[in-house]
């Protein structure tokens, strides 16, 4: 239940992209929620909700992109999205390899009403 | 009107942990983040770590939990520098913490520098505290599907300590599944098998913790958080 801190922290920036660009009311937030990031799209959402209730956020839109997690092979480099938790190189079954994507934690955009 | 942010929702920690690292590096701190679920045994093991220690061994612990002081005293009694962080209800530590709690401190006195974190397998996962090596804690009492359960954590994690390994005869735990369990999520994973009560295991924990310290002293920027 961490997704309360981290929701906090994209209201907070979210509040001070809207004051630095003229103070107009933020309608979206754009995210990027990686599949093993460890955060819970759902519990991340009502946290958003949660804290906007009673503020110039309340009812703000989200779009979440949810990027897979991809690994890069330490062998061939091939880069390939592992079945589960299998990490196998699938063109050359090399066990080791690095993880390239799919850790992500990001504010992408803000979107404002226009003034 | 759509402004592009594009920066990580944990940049302000990012920032302060990149500090950290800077701090430790300077210093030649190694410094070890210890993970893993509640009651498997990371103050027992960091007890048994320092009761092996020389007197003269320049190591300090920071022990994370939500309440209480009970940690600090029991690892206190080895006569190391002990700071508990209560962190009031958070389920994990983050770097403003570690910062704020080493601002009494002399890192310049320390060779080694224990974390111990809240105890999840969730959420400590995510908050980069300027560490070396984050360490997975695993006992056998808990079931050896958590590797495949909590596989963030495994995934990058650089060690697994499979702790309480004397009670393997009475517990329904498939030592060699388990591992595989680990190996599966994270590939080549080195794992220590540890007992804080018969002292199976220290030896090898103790010389992983020396052989990785003397690494991240010649390869200074090592251990940079994963993404």
């Amino acid at each position: 239940m961490h997704e309360l801190a981290i929701a906090s922290a994209i209201v907070e920036r979210a509040q001070a992209v809207a004051q630095a660009n003229g103070g107009g009311r933020v309608l979206k937030l754009g995210l990027r929620v990686g599949e093993i990031s460890g955060v819970d799209p759902d519990a991340l959402t009502f946290g958003i909700d949660a804290l906007c209730r009673g503020t110039p956020l309340e009812g703000v839109a989200l779009e979440m992109e949810r990027p897979k997690r991809r690994q890069r092979c330490a062998a061939c480099k091939t880069e390939f999205e592992p079945e589960g938790f299998l990490v196998a190189c699938p063109a050359c079954q090399h066990q080791t390899s690095e993880c390239i994507a799919g850790t992500e934690l990001d504010v992408t955009y803000i979107e404002l009403e226009d003034p | 009107m759509r402004v592009a942010v594009e920066e990580k929702v944990l940049s302000e920690n990012d920032k302060l942990a990149m500090r950290l690292r800077a701090r430790f590096r300077a210093h030649r701190v190694f410094c070890i983040n210890l993970i893993s679920s509640p009651g498997s045994g990371k103050t027992a093991l960091l007890e048994r770590t320092l009761a092996a220690l020389p007197a003269q061994a320049r190591v300090a612990v920071l022990t994370g939990d939500i309440q209480t002081e009970n940690d600090a005293r029991r690892l206190a009694r080895a006569g190391f520098p002990v700071k508990q962080i209560t962190t009031g209800g958070t389920c994990h530590l983050d770097a403003a913490m570690v910062e704020k709690a080493l601002a009494d401190w002399q890192l310049a006195d320390l060779d080694v520098l224990f974390i111990e974190n809240v105890g999840n397998l969730v959420c400590p996962t995510s908050y980069d505290l300027g560490e070396h090596a984050k360490i997975v804690v695993f006992s056998v009492t808990e079931g050896e599907d958590k590797p495949l359960k909590y596989p963030s954590i495994f995934a990058i994690a650089e060690l697994c300590v499979v702790n309480k390994v004397d009670l393997l005869p009475y517990v329904p735990f498939d030592l060699a599944r388990a591992i595989a369990n680990v190996r599966q999520v994270h590939p080549g994973m080195e794992v220590i098998e540890t007992s804080c009560t018969q002292l199976q295991g220290l030896d090898a924990w103790l010389a992983w913790i020396e052989r990785r310290r003397q690494r991240a002293l010649t390869e200074p920027e090592g251990g940079e958080p994963l993404s």
